[in-house]
């Protein structure tokens, strides 16, 4: 499994490497970046750091900047993880690569976790331009528990990956990436709590956010970065991530096993 | 110019039953800018509003709604066209690239049709906004009868003159999709879409004026929020024109420079 993991991990790197070096550098720099701007303009320019009286309230604490800035790097952190995994099959099918793969006796895990391994290096990199960047504009990180939030981290990679399994086969089903990816990230911007406490929301919409591993996972992650708490402290939002990885686990091995074969005998057959 | 319109109308068929080939999409262009204009509407909420807050020095409360609405329509609009650019893309990775350059097509007929190719979206999505914006949405003010459709064609005409510059950038590299990193998202920002240019500090105001959206923004805003006469428009619409007959140009320069960089280093499929 070790091997497939790294071979694939070498390949996507050298594809990144040689055919899109400018899109990964420039591109994932800037999304950052941008996120970082807006709370920064909202908040300065154009409110004056004036706040609503809920907020510190409904977000646990005052700070707009870093709840904004957090909210907008791990949103990113969220969808590349998931648009890249669950894209990898697809590429391989437009790239004309997927029948190779599929007749190969490399095992899927193996494939997948070389995926997962190579998006976290990209992700990691972009994640710490953003911080950093954000750091310069008011995120606030003094408080930080930081291996607790390391740990946060690397358990939503496991839940966004979990995720990704089963958009991955979603489109295969409906040979698309456009509409199915873009219209979920959409919705996962709405109901998580990326750029606003989810209470705010209109009461029937609140409990998208919680089929949704983004909405605690971001929780946990600005509590451990902005007010510092311990692990045990969100370990409620730690179980729910859990159940929702172990559902999405299902979903997602069962689907893309069934897209397979559906792959096979539609397109090769 | 028959031969023109024909090839225009053929590259509008083409890229519309490429990117339109399943009834999937009408929806999605309608359910994301309606997704993606709540959210930002609710991403107000962390801030003190009413009539005190400070977001009155620049739109009053009870105009925010229409606000977005119109900066999120101008937004969809482009966005279509740095869309449609973008799967420029994949015409290298088909390899039609080059049957395309190798055909006496007028090359200028090939980028504005594919930048036209999205009337058709735009106008079933003006409509729909439209549609919204008076029966749900306070605020709306209107300049006359033909206040909404003048700014279906300020909207229209823009955003072509953007999608066929943005067409040409990706004719240069396979690896130009960081282009659309850097164009799409600041103009989310800088543009006027979710926040009043004119709260943002000197060098952000220099970039929004770098791009058309603002312009078209602008008079948007004045036609459909302001109730502004044409003669108070006069100034916007110029400045509007200025920066397209500039993009144009830039457009024609570049569209040579890269048939150039093409056939020097002779591939247009890997490069």
């Amino acid at each position: 499994m070790f091997h497939v993991a790294k071979a694939t991990f070498i390949r996507n790197t050298r594809v990144m490497i040689r055919a899109y070096p400018w899109s990964f550098v420039i591109g994932h720099i800037f999304s950052g970046v941008y996120t970082v701007l807006f709370a920064f303009f909202a908040y300065h320019y154009v409110f004056a750091g004036q706040l609503d009286e809920n907020f510190a309230h409904l977000a646990g604490s005052s700070d707009y900047l870093s709840y904004a800035i957090l909210g907008g790097a791990f949103y990113a952190f969220a969808v590349s993880t998931l648009m890249n995994v669950s894209r990898s099959l697809i590429t391989e099918l437009r790239e004309g690569t997927l029948e190779a793969v599929l007749l190969t006796p490399s095992l899927r895990r193996g494939y997948f976790l070389g995926n997962v391994a190579q998006q976290l290096m990209r992700t990691l990199f972009e994640f710490s331009v953003i911080v950093l960047v954000g750091a310069l504009f008011g995120l606030t990180l003094s408080q930080t528990n930081v291996w607790s939030a390391v740990l946060v981290w690397i358990l939503s990679t496991g839940a966004f990956f979990c995720q990704a399994l089963v958009l991955g086969s979603l489109m295969l089903w409906f040979r698309d990436t456009y509409i199915t990816q873009n219209t979920l990230f959409a919705v996962m911007a709405f109901v998580s709590g990326v750029t606003f406490p989810i209470p705010y929301l209109p009461e029937w919409v609140q409990p998208l956010g919680l089929i949704m591993p983004l909405a605690p996972a971001l929780d946990a992650f600005r509590q451990c970065v902005i007010q510092g708490a311990p692990l045990h402290a969100v370990s409620p939002q730690l179980f729910h991530m859990t159940a929702l990885s172990l559902v999405y686990l299902v979903m997602g091995v069962w689907g893309i096993r069934r897209m397979e074969k559906r792959v096979m005998e539609s397109i090769f057959g | 110019m028959k031969q023109l319109g024909s090839l225009l109308l053929a590259e509008i068929i083409k890229e519309h039953r490429h990117s339109f080939h399943s009834k999937m999409i009408y929806f999605s262009l309608l359910v994301w800018p309606v997704i993606n204009f709540v959210t930002a509407y609710y991403s107000f909420a962390p801030f003190q509003m009413g009539a005190d807050s400070p977001l009155a020095r620049f739109i009053s409360y009870e105009q925010l709604p229409l606000f977005l609405l119109t900066g999120y329509l101008g937004y969809i609009f482009y966005w279509c066209l740095v869309q449609s650019s973008w799967q420029m893309s994949f015409e290298r990775q088909a390899g039609t690239m080059e049957m395309i350059f190798i055909s006496p097509v007028n090359r200028l007929a090939f980028l504005y049709g594919r930048s036209l190719s999205s009337l058709i979206e735009g106008v079933w999505l003006f409509f729909c906004f439209v549609l919204l914006a008076l029966f749900f949405v306070d605020g709306i003010q209107l300049s006359g009868w033909w206040a909404p459709p003048l700014a279906f064609l300020i909207l229209l005409v823009s955003a072509i003159v953007w999608g066929g510059f943005l067409c040409v950038l990706f004719l240069f590299s396979r690896d130009a999709s960081f282009l659309y990193t850097v164009l799409d998202e600041p103009m989310l920002i800088f543009s006027g879409v979710r926040l009043p240019p004119m709260a943002f500090p000197v060098w952000a105001k220099v970039i929004s004026f770098c791009f058309p959206l603002t312009y078209a923004l602008q008079l948007i805003r004045e036609l459909l929020m302001e109730g502004a006469t044409l003669q108070a428009m006069l100034p916007s619409m110029g400045l509007l024109a200025a920066v397209l007959l500039v993009l144009v140009t830039a457009t024609v320069v570049l569209l040579k420079l890269a048939e150039k960089h093409m056939k020097k280093t002779g591939n247009m499929v890997m490069y």
